[in-house]
């Protein structure tokens, strides 16, 4: 006994509508394994086994006189009667389907008769299929796919805009002045590919440069992050500390707490913070000694062929 | 004043030529110093760099504010990896042998007026 897993009364609406438009046919197994009237109920319950299914169509020639049913055969073996044809053991009232009924009408046989199987006849009222419960769960899994992948193909693609959004996101650790400006390479490069303007591509570039070596020379290591935009790219860096005691002080030109080392690389003049505020269009910056520093820097251009 | 002529008045050696054409086209200033960050801030492009730092970082700051070629003056050795990433940046790099003084002054008079 096998009960289908979909209530065929109140299904979803996409449900029902397959439910009602495909037919049994296009469920139904047609290779269908059936026994003669003349076979014993020990051959009948051979064939069971092998194909492990629970009941088996009696057919001659397209005919069919009856199913033998799990049932049936229990009933056989207490009685003796496993040498038997199964003319005489099977069950000769069928509850059969047509191959043109709807599939909700099959859907509906299995919660009102409470079978594993039916038999189904063509219009000539001749055996040319079996239904299962299974046969109609895969195809309704085949279909509700088929439906999805249609609904998919008509959902318009999302608004492209003139100038797609790209983010970088660039780990900095702490003194590590041979990888120090690549983050800033990377966004001059990307900013480059999308045909911004050379003197917005630099202002963003030397933002991004010195928020970078900010990160090596002052923090304990961060992330420097660019959003690019439609006329815009938003430079973030976020480091894990120290922070920066006072803010004010630090951007004032030439205030720095870097070491003579950092210095003889030709950085380290206390210009950096101010400078990131000079080229940028917007700056703001968060800090407190103790906790990490996080500083935000936009630079904007105008829309190609719009007002500067 | 072209990189060419730049390089001559500063008796300067080629280390990387730069791309093709970098050699002819005219420069748009000289900034001097050995602090990046006076790169950083000078409001200018397409410029040539003097300095006395031998450093990667002067390339990459010359890459970040467009400076198309640096020359390192004093005679100081050049790092393997400053060299390397003047050729992947796409920066001319050059070595003179004069005090940076010196330079100023033989490029600004081959400058002219």
């Amino acid at each position: 006994m096998s009960v289908l897993p979909i209530n065929s009364d109140q299904p979803p609406l996409v449900l029902q509508d397959l439910l009602f438009k495909l037919k049994v046919r296009d469920v139904m197994t047609t290779d269908v394994i059936t026994v003669r009237r003349a076979d014993t109920m020990r051959y009948a319950q051979a064939l069971m086994k092998t194909h492990r299914i629970t009941g088996v169509p009696v057919a001659e020639q397209g005919r069919l006189y009856g199913i033998v049913s799990m049932d049936d055969i229990i009933t056989a073996l207490e009685t003796g009667a496993m040498d038997r044809p199964v003319e005489e053991r099977m069950t000769t009232r069928v509850v059969v389907l047509e191959a043109d009924m709807p599939l909700s009408f099959g859907a509906s046989y299995f919660e009102k008769y409470r079978f594993g199987r039916f038999p189904v006849l063509d219009r000539d009222h001749r055996l040319c299929g079996i239904l299962a419960s299974r046969d109609i769960s895969a195809s309704l899994l085949i279909e509700l796919y088929k439906e999805y992948c249609r609904l998919e193909a008509r959902v318009p693609p999302l608004a492209v805009r003139a100038e797609p959004a790209r983010s970088i996101h660039i780990r900095v650790h702490r003194y590590d002045f041979e990888n120090a400006g690549k983050g800033a390479h990377e966004i001059k490069k990307t900013l480059a590919a999308m045909g911004v303007e050379p003197a917005h591509i630099r202002r963003a570039s030397i933002a991004a440069y010195e928020l970078e070596m900010n990160l090596v020379v002052h923090s304990f290591g961060g992330v420097l992050r660019a959003n690019i935009g439609p006329g815009e790219v938003v430079v973030k860096a976020c480091d894990d500390g120290p922070g920066i005691a006072d803010v004010e002080l630090a951007l004032q030109d030439g205030f720095s707490t870097a070491n003579d080392w950092v210095r003889s690389l030709g950085f380290g003049a206390g210009m950096g913070l101010g400078n990131v505020r000079r080229v940028a269009d917007e700056f703001s910056i968060q800090s407190s000694a103790g906790a990490g520093t996080s500083v935000r820097a936009v630079v904007r251009w105008p829309a190609a062929g719009g007002a500067p | 004043m072209t990189l060419e002529q730049a390089a001559r008045a500063l008796s300067a050696e080629w280390v990387h030529p730069g791309p093709a054409g970098a050699a002819t086209r005219s420069l748009r200033g000289v900034v001097a110093t050995d602090l990046m960050s006076d790169l950083l801030v000078a409001d200018r492009h397409g410029h040539l760099v003097l300095t006395s730092l031998a450093s990667d970082q002067v390339i990459r700051t010359a890459d970040i504010v467009g400076a198309p070629a640096v020359v390192v003056v004093n005679g100081k050795p050049l790092p393997a990896g400053m060299v390397d990433l003047a050729r992947e940046l796409g920066v001319a790099l050059l070595r003179s042998t004069l005090p940076m003084y010196e330079a100023c002054v033989a490029v600004a008079r081959a400058a002219g007026p």
